[in-house]
């Protein structure tokens, strides 16, 4: 583990460290993806609102605009078309009048005289006057009619003053004179004074007039003299059915239509008679341009089918708003027809006019929109800056943070580790720290270490003095083993000044003590006390019992009292305190050194073994008493048995015959008289080895679960063997 | 060693499989302490019972003392083996086998 700035890295610390940084890096992604995917959606639902709402504006804008212009232009025509058509009415008025009159006066020229009618008189210039203009060559005095129309020069020239809109009026005679009346007599004669010639006949209202033989207008006529263009309202003058001249009125253009004049760039008003000419119209070139009537198109029959349906229908009744397209541009068109005069009022309007204010409210919204979007990705610029800042901010003081607190988690860990580890290389415990109490699962684990120390030491101490407890028992135990062999006559051979008798004995105890003994003792000098006994149970219970039975037996028999009622003594003494209901098996026999007679008596003990002399090892199957310490006053037969010289008694306790091998098979009493037989002979010592060896031989790897103890006496009698 | 006791109200038999020695005799007299209170007649049942050491018989004995001052215990079904223990020691003379 690395070391850096006092922070140890590794270990726990990495891996903590290691999942801070995931975590952070994960909200930091989360975070980078989420405001990317806001940014994109808000500015693609910029980018569709926008294009919305200009479809929108743009839709809205330009039905509205249509409407607007539609209400606006409808009205206006018609009121044009009104204002127009009266215009015009009132020329035709003027021009029925005039025909009527004329044709009154010639109808009755009977009762009229022929009055003379001067030539144009420039001093009358400037005012209405009536003079006669002829064609060339043709003599005013010889007309059939003039003298007669001349009557007419009053009214007309009442006419002419009454009416903005005459220019002039006349009546032409189908002899080639006219009488005129206006206010330009000037204009009608040349530089001589002589009066410039007139073709009355060859003018176009003349002509229309004749050929129609009704209401005439002209289209646009240049004027005979003046050469302004004019129109003129003509009406033919019949006199006895036939058609002998014409009366016409010149329109002052100027003084009909105003609007047409004053409509201007955008909004233009035309005029377009039955003939489909623009008779009126601010246009100098286009379409709608005006020409005089010779030149004049026909815009029924327009090229473009657009215009020449709207135009013709405009000739019949009110169109409505029709868009029409002239060279690529589309106009707003309506016209209304002027029902006096059979013509249509037209107003035209740019239809780019009428987007105009669309466009800029379109240009204004994008404006607005660019700006905001600008605004907004400045500003989400701005915020994604701030944002990495942040993030990065949040990262360092994040992995300081974890660094920090990771350390501060993982210090008592490891102070705790070290501690550990140096308290198993010391042996020391493991102590609980004011550094360890961290309140959470450390603590809780110093305070285990602590407690779980603690315990190993004290369960070492426990340990350290069981095993001393053990090894002082040990001690006590193999002094007590020796005290208690010590207490058993074990120096051989134990009476060396005998030569009646050899005697050996042993006894291994199972466990350190036992409860098996032997004892042999002379109560005089002519009798030899033989005991073998076994108390029940082993160990140290048994041996306290032992050494308490050993020295009642011998104390009772040292008394001289016979076997039985040693063992009837002792058995009392025993009963009388024996709370624990030990007992113990009890053989005793007392030699007559002298004579050979063993008296004996059994408590319960195992059968002696006997050899008479040559003979060989058998049991010896006598009278049994109870066991010492079992019921109080037992009473115990005695038996006697009259040992030659020679004679051997082999006396065991249980452990022998009941020896146990590892297959649990019980040694028993027939393979211990076959290892007694095997060298029934030999002296005492060399008999007992052999059994020992018998039942070593049997038992094998066997536990020895019982004392094993042996006596063997050999009688040699008197004077020895 | 195994030890089972059939109690039938006041008189009850106990079976006793296996060797009675110095190992296993502490725990058939615990066994015995704690089983026979209340019991006036009872039967051990030798059959089993392969062999009996000198720590059996005082467990035995003690048992006798006690069923004795009440009602009374025998055994029954001694093997052999074990009927020459009682033979040897004399608790023949003193415990009832049937």
């Amino acid at each position: 583990m690395k070391k850096i700035l006092g922070i140890t890295f590794g270990g726990l610390q990495k891996k903590a460290v290691i999942l801070v940084v995931i975590v952070m890096l994960l909200s930091a992604a989360m975070f980078v993806a989420v405001t990317a995917y806001q940014n994109n959606t808000l500015v693609k639902v910029v980018a569709e609102t926008r294009t919305e709402q200009q479809k929108a504006i743009s839709e809205s804008s330009d039905a509205t605009m249509r409407k607007v212009v539609e209400n606006s232009l409808v009205s206006s025509t018609a009121l044009q078309a009104n204002l127009a058509d009266n215009d015009f009415a009132e020329i035709i008025g003027w021009t029925r009048t005039l025909q009527t009159m004329a044709q009154g006066v010639l109808e009755n020229k009977g009762s009229l005289s022929q009055i003379p009618v001067g030539l144009p008189d420039p001093a009358l210039d400037g005012v209405s006057s009536a003079y006669v203009l002829c064609e060339e060559g043709v003599d005013p005095s010889r007309s059939e009619y003039l003298g007669y129309i001349a009557h007419l020069s009053t009214p007309m020239i009442a006419m002419h003053g009454n009416s903005d809109k005459i220019d002039s009026c006349y009546i032409g005679l189908c002899d080639g004179t006219d009488l005129c009346v206006d206010e330009k007599s000037a204009g009608k004669l040349d530089e001589s004074g002589r009066p410039i010639p007139f073709p009355v006949r060859e003018r176009p209202w003349y002509v229309g007039a004749m050929e129609r033989g009704d209401l005439y207008f002209t289209g646009i006529t240049v004027d005979a003299f003046t050469h302004e263009l004019l129109i003129t309202c003509a009406a033919p003058v019949t006199a006895d059915g036939e058609a002998v001249g014409v009366v016409g009125i010149d329109v002052i253009l100027d003084g009909v239509s105003d609007f047409i004049a004053n409509s201007a760039e955008g909004n233009k008003a035309y005029v377009v008679n039955d003939r489909g000419e623009v008779i009126l119209g601010p246009d100098k070139g286009g379409v709608f341009e005006i020409n005089v009537q010779s030149e004049a198109a026909d815009l029924r029959e327009s090229g473009n089918a657009e215009l020449a349906s709207f135009v013709r229908k405009a000739l019949e009744e009110p169109t409505g708003l029709v868009t029409v397209t002239i060279r690529g541009k589309a106009y707003y068109m309506v016209g209304t027809p002027m029902p006096t005069v059979g013509w249509a009022v037209l107003n035209v309007v740019d239809k780019e006019r009428t987007e105009q204010a669309e466009k800029l409210l379109l240009a204004e919204y994008d404006r607005i929109n660019d700006e905001a979007s600008e605004s907004f990705r400045r500003e989400t610029a701005k915020t994604n800056r701030f944002g990495i800042i942040l993030l990065f901010g949040a990262f360092v003081i994040g992995l300081a943070g974890a660094l920090f607190a990771v350390n501060r988690m993982v210090k008592p860990i490891r102070q705790m580790t070290e501690s550990i580890v140096e308290c198993g290389r010391s042996g020391k415990p493991f102590e609980m720290q004011d550094r360890f109490r961290t309140n959470d699962e450390i603590e809780v684990l110093a305070e285990s270490f602590d407690d779980l120390f603690r315990k190993i030491e004290r369960y070492i101490r426990d340990i350290t003095d069981i095993t001393a407890e053990k090894e002082r028992i040990s001690t006590e135990l193999s002094l007590a083993t020796r005290i208690q062999a010590d207490m058993l006559p074990n120096i051989f051979p134990a009476f060396p000044d005998r030569d009646e008798f050899d005697i050996y004995a042993t006894m291994d105890p199972a466990k350190e003590v036992g409860g098996d003994f032997y004892d042999f003792f002379l109560i005089d000098d002519d009798h030899l006390g033989v005991v073998i006994a076994d108390v029940s149970g082993k160990g140290i219970p048994a041996a306290l019992f032992m050494m308490g039975s050993k020295i009642l037996v011998q104390n009772y028999a040292m008394t001289g009292l016979s076997p039985a009622r040693v063992l009837e003594k002792v058995n009392d003494q025993i009963c009388a305190n024996n709370r624990e209901q030990m007992f113990v098996t009890v053989w005793l026999g007392i030699l007559e050194l002298s004579t050979g007679k063993l008296t004996c008596a059994n408590a319960g003990h195992e059968y002696p073994v006997l050899k008479t002399p040559g003979g060989r090892f058998e049991l010896y199957r006598d009278k049994h008493g109870f066991v010492i310490g079992g019921m109080e006053n037992m009473r115990y037969a005695e038996y006697e048995i009259t040992l030659a010289p020679g004679a051997k008694l082999f006396l065991y306790t249980d452990g022998v015959p009941e020896a146990t091998d590892t297959e649990g098979a019980l040694f028993g009493t027939e393979r211990m008289l076959e290892a007694l037989n095997a060298g029934s002979d030999d002296p005492p010592m060399e008999i007992l080895r052999k059994v020992r060896a018998g039942v070593d031989g049997f038992v094998g790897e066997a536990e020895q679960f019982d004392d094993l103890t042996m006596v063997c006496l050999a009688y040699l009698g008197k004077g020895g063997a | 060693m195994n030890i089972e006791m059939i109690r039938n109200g006041r008189s009850a038999v106990i079976t006793v499989d296996g060797r009675l020695d110095t190992m296993t005799s502490p725990e058939f007299e615990k066994y015995l302490n704690e089983n026979i209170e209340g019991i006036d007649e009872l039967t051990v049942d030798c059959e089993k019972l392969k062999y009996v050491s000198s720590a059996g018989l005082r467990v035995l004995l003690s048992a006798h003392k006690r069923m004795s001052a009440v009602g009374g215990m025998k055994l029954v079904n001694v093997s052999e083996i074990v009927n020459e223990v009682f033979e040897i020691t004399r608790f023949s003379d003193i415990l009832n086998i049937e």
